[in-house]
């Protein structure tokens, strides 16, 4: 037998693609650094450093349970829905078993607390062996199980919200206010967040490398009927699956209402499962199942924010309306750059045929729009102008080289 | 025209349908054709022979445009081609008919035949009642019985296949290649097959045939090519040949030398199956399986014959836990009853199952040799309740070398295995689970000739360590080679056991054709 070549020994380090998304993250802090006419980096590092690291763990903290569902073979669109809704039920435990304090904005007791959150994690339990009974017993597409409760549970989340502070309360309202020294606590120190998803990547990169149960979900992803005739219950390892989704985006939910200092079932979290999507995808998981790595999340979430917070800075106004924007480009580039050698090897074209002609106006439109918005008018026609030559030069050069 | 004539005139280029020059196709790990020269005549039946894994599905995907050739040139009716898709290779005429049927199983007949080149109205809306007639008249011509309405997924096989000429047909091709089409027909339907073939011929079509049934290459073809692991052997007029040495070209150095039937000592009985049934609902037939007994002992080698659609797979799955769990009859294992509900079950009870289709139902693309290898006895590669990379790789490394795996190391990809590394891969994860009985369902499925040899040998010493295997094949030979006994299924019945001494191919096949 030939001997074990140790270049096909693992790297105990990153991965070729996570070294080049540190890369990257150190080139956006940089540019930042540079760009920004307002200095912050320079004049306020710890301000900057806290806004991103907070942020940085509230997503973590969630994308690692995209990460395994996804490594699992499945999707969770709900999670933005279960943040919501984590923080209702949390709320609402605390205003059941402590009403007056509540409502006199006063401490509300440790027991009260404990109850609350420990209400929010068993939630995401249920929730997640809901996601997994629909998908195994009943048999639902997981895109389908969980768009449902994606759209049922924030609807969830409010009717609790409003049903309880009517019971409770002199009036129904759809936000319950958190005045508890705990939540401010945590709200006002940013390590705790920040050592929360520390430990949790940590347990959840030993789970995916170092157990048994984390084989068997690559197992499941890679190939599900494969796994099943191997002897692995498969029904169990996805009920395993979806229910660390939900208890991680439960947790997101605590987080969140204590940043906000308030339980708010209608935007708290709205939208934040495709973040989370993205920054497990961009660090280098695929949708098809089977691969993804804990730090090329965390490396995905750290880029995915850090770029929001440097379009923040350089922007200035009104940064937050092009947080989408920017997750939408992030990960197609990312996604692409990651088949570069597939491209570079000449076995497909980017702009083939007609579509690929169609596709130069269309991308220079939208980057001309985006620079004209951003930059003013004459910065956008040059872009768009730059981005229509560059490209046609692009397919120029594949037609050439595949006559 | 005749072909002499033509062969001494000026029309050389044009007598030749087909030119295939030096055709080279590699894939990972694996030369799958080697400088493969063929010529096909205008107009002829050129049949295709070669075993298993020979090369003769990757030539004619070649042909039609699957694959693209690494070296080789192409040349159709005299004029220089290159296919990019399998659209160039339709429009230049060439139709397949693949082994595995590409037809949508959700869309009509008529949808299919016309698929991707839909008839259309004078508003440019779908002509369904075009196609339909169209259609119609196309299937009356190759006695298929069925409306041009019917669902495509609700066809026999045999029908679908025809509903593959028809498309065929339809191009108005003038080569047709057909991949063994016959493997999965009745009696009734080759021969509906045949007379189809003889009308095509008859109107000036020419035919590549794939099978390595001899009897059918025989009664229908001009012209022989035999291909063996990858390279042109010989081209040969039929009326200048035999079977036999088709058959010898076919096989090179002889298989049947390997004689592994001797001195196995027959243990205890290990499985008892009796009246084994499993109901199909929604189909005609009404069971998968119907009252199949057998038994099995330790330190034997089962042999299960039948043709494809036989239920071969359903049974050993059966046993496994892995098929519908609404069997009845009774499966005793060391004399209990069992009644396994999943495959985790029968792997407690040390059974393991070698799955047919390697890629679809064995192998984790995602994870390495050690990982593909390991999966199933993970907990033996704990240290200190986590998974140890040290403790994975000794575990790993006994039955690796055991099996005879080539790989460079236990973290390569499994994907750059050939299929004969992967399938040890495979087996080797089953034996570390220490199994007493061991199921294979057809394990040399597109394994090259040497490798075969080589799993032979180990299923052989497997079975003398006193492992009782259950073995299907969808060779012959195989199972003639491997076998203490042979069970033979026919659409779901056992119809004939066979001791090794009386077993011949010949009595094979009256039992699996018809019972």
């Amino acid at each position: 037998m030939p001997q074990p070549d140790a270049s096909h020994r693992p790297s105990f380090l990153l991965r070729p693609g996570e070294w080049a998304l540190v890369l990257a993250i150190v080139l956006a802090i940089a540019v930042t650094a540079l760009v920004d006419a307002n200095h912050s980096y320079w004049d306020r590092p710890l301000e900057s450093v806290r806004d991103i690291a907070r942020n940085t763990a509230l997503l973590g903290i969630f994308a690692l349970g995209a990460t395994v569902v996804i490594i699992a073979g499945g999707i969770d669109l709900s999670a933005g829905s279960m943040i919501a809704l984590s923080g209702t039920v949390c709320a609402t435990t605390m205003l059941a078993l402590a009403p007056a304090q509540m409502m006199g904005f006063k401490p509300v007791g440790a027991v009260a607390v404990a109850a609350g959150c420990a209400a929010s994690l068993l939630v995401g339990f249920l929730v997640g062996t809901l996601h997994a009974w629909l998908i195994t017993s009943v048999r639902l597409p997981p895109f389908i199980a969980t768009l449902a409760t994606l759209v049922g549970l924030r609807s969830f989340a409010r009717a609790l919200c409003e049903s309880s502070t009517a019971a409770l309360t002199p009036t129904k309202s759809a936000l319950i206010n958190i005045s508890d020294p705990f939540f401010k606590t945590v709200r006002d120190n940013v390590w705790i967040p920040v050592a929360v998803f520390g430990v949790l990547a940590i347990v959840t990169w030993l789970l995916l490398t170092r157990t048994v149960l984390g084989r068997h979900l690559h197992a499941l992803g890679g190939n599900e009927q494969a796994a099943r005739l191997a002897g692995i219950r498969t029904d169990n390892v996805k009920w395993f699956a979806y229910c660390f989704g939900a208890m991680t985006a439960a947790l997101a939910g605590l987080f969140y209402m204590a940043n906000e200092s308030v339980a708010a079932p209608v935007n708290q979290g709205r939208g934040h499962e495709l973040n989370a999507i993205a920054a497990a995808v961009v660090g280098g998981c695929s949708l098809a199942g089977g691969v993804g790595t804990v730090p090329g999340t965390v490396l995905g979430t750290i880029f995915l924010r850090v770029v929001i917070d440097a379009v923040s800075k350089i922007i200035k106004t009104g940064a937050d309306v092009y947080e989408g924007l920017i997750v939408g480009i992030v990960v197609v580039i990312a996604v692409t750059l990651a088949q570069f050698g597939q491209l570079a090897k000449g076995g497909r074209q980017l702009l083939p045929g007609a579509l690929g002609l169609s596709a130069i106006p269309t991308l220079a439109v939208l980057c001309g729009a985006i620079v004209s918005m951003t930059a003013g008018s004459r910065a956008g026609i040059a872009a768009g102008v730059g981005a229509a030559v560059l490209l046609g030069l692009v397919r120029l050069w594949e037609s050439r080289r595949t006559a | 025209m005749t072909a002499a004539a033509d062969t001494t005139g000026m029309g050389d280029a044009t007598t030749q349908a087909v030119v295939m020059r030096g055709i080279t196709k590699r894939f990972p790990g694996v030369v799958a054709l080697a400088d493969v020269t063929l010529e096909v005549r205008r107009g002829e039946l050129h049949a295709i022979c070669g075993e298993n894994g020979a090369g003769k599905s990757t030539l004619m995907k070649i042909l039609s445009g699957v694959y693209q050739p690494d070296e080789g040139d192409l040349e159709i009716a005299g004029r220089p081609v290159r296919f990019a898709g399998t659209r160039d290779a339709e429009q230049a005429g060439i139709a397949i008919i693949h082994q595995e049927l590409a037809l949508v199983e959700d869309l009509s007949v008529a949808a299919n035949v016309f698929l991707g080149r839909e008839k259309r109205t004078a508003l440019g809306l779908l002509d369904d009642r075009g196609m339909h007639d169209e259609c119609g008249r196309l299937l009356a011509m190759l006695e298929c019985p069925v409306s041009p309405a019917t669902r495509t997924g609700s066809l026999r096989v045999g029908d679908q296949q025809l509903v593959e000429i028809a498309k065929a047909l339809s191009l108005e091709a003038s080569i047709v290649v057909m991949d063994e089409p016959t493997s999965a027909l009745t009696e009734s339907e080759s021969a509906r097959l045949e007379r189809t073939i003889k009308r095509l011929l008859a109107v000036g079509t020419t035919i590549l045939y794939i099978s390595h049934k001899m009897d059918e290459v025989f009664r229908l073809a001009d012209r022989i090519t035999v291909l063996r692991d990858g390279q042109h052997v010989r081209t040969v007029d039929r009326a200048d040949t035999s079977p036999r040495q088709i058959t010898g070209w076919m096989v090179g150095r002889e298989l049947a030398d390997h004689d592994f039937r001797h001195a196995r000592t027959r243990g205890p009985t290990l499985l008892e199956v009796r009246d084994l049934t499993l109901p199909w609902p929604d189909h005609p037939r009404g069971y998968r399986l119907s009252n199949v007994s057998f038994d099995l002992h330790a330190g034997e080698i089962l042999g299960v014959a039948g043709l494809m659609g036989a239920g071969r797979t359903e049974l050993l799955e059966t046993i496994f836990g892995a098929g519908e769990p609404t069997w009845t009859g009774e499966i005793r294992l060391d004399g209990k009853p069992v009644h396994y509900r999943h495959p985790r079950e029968a792997c407690d009870a040390r059974i393991a199952m070698v799955t047919e289709d390697r890629k679809r139902l064995g192998l984790f693309p995602d994870l390495d040799v050690a990982g593909n290898v390991s999966l199933c006895s993970l907990s033996e590669a704990l240290r200190g309740g986590l998974l140890s990379r040290q403790r994975e790789e000794e575990l790993v490394a006994g039955p690796i070398r055991d099996t005879g795996v080539k790989t460079p190391g236990p973290h390569a990809a499994i994907t750059g295995l050939s299929g004969g590394n992967q399938q040890k891969c495979i087996i080797s994860r089953w034996l570390l689970t220490k199994p007493a009985i061991l199921l294979l369902d057809d394990p040399t499925r597109g394994i090259d000739v040497g490798a075969k040899a080589e799993l032979y040998a180990l299923i052989d010493r497997l079975c003398r360590d006193g492992l009782g295997v259950i073995l299907t094949s969808s060779e012959l030979p195989e199972l003639l080679t491997l076998a203490d006994r042979i069970i033979v299924l026919a659409e779901g019945r056992l119809t004939a056991e066979f001791p090794r001494a009386e077993a011949t191919e010949q009595k094979i096949m009256e039992a699996a054709t018809g019972g």
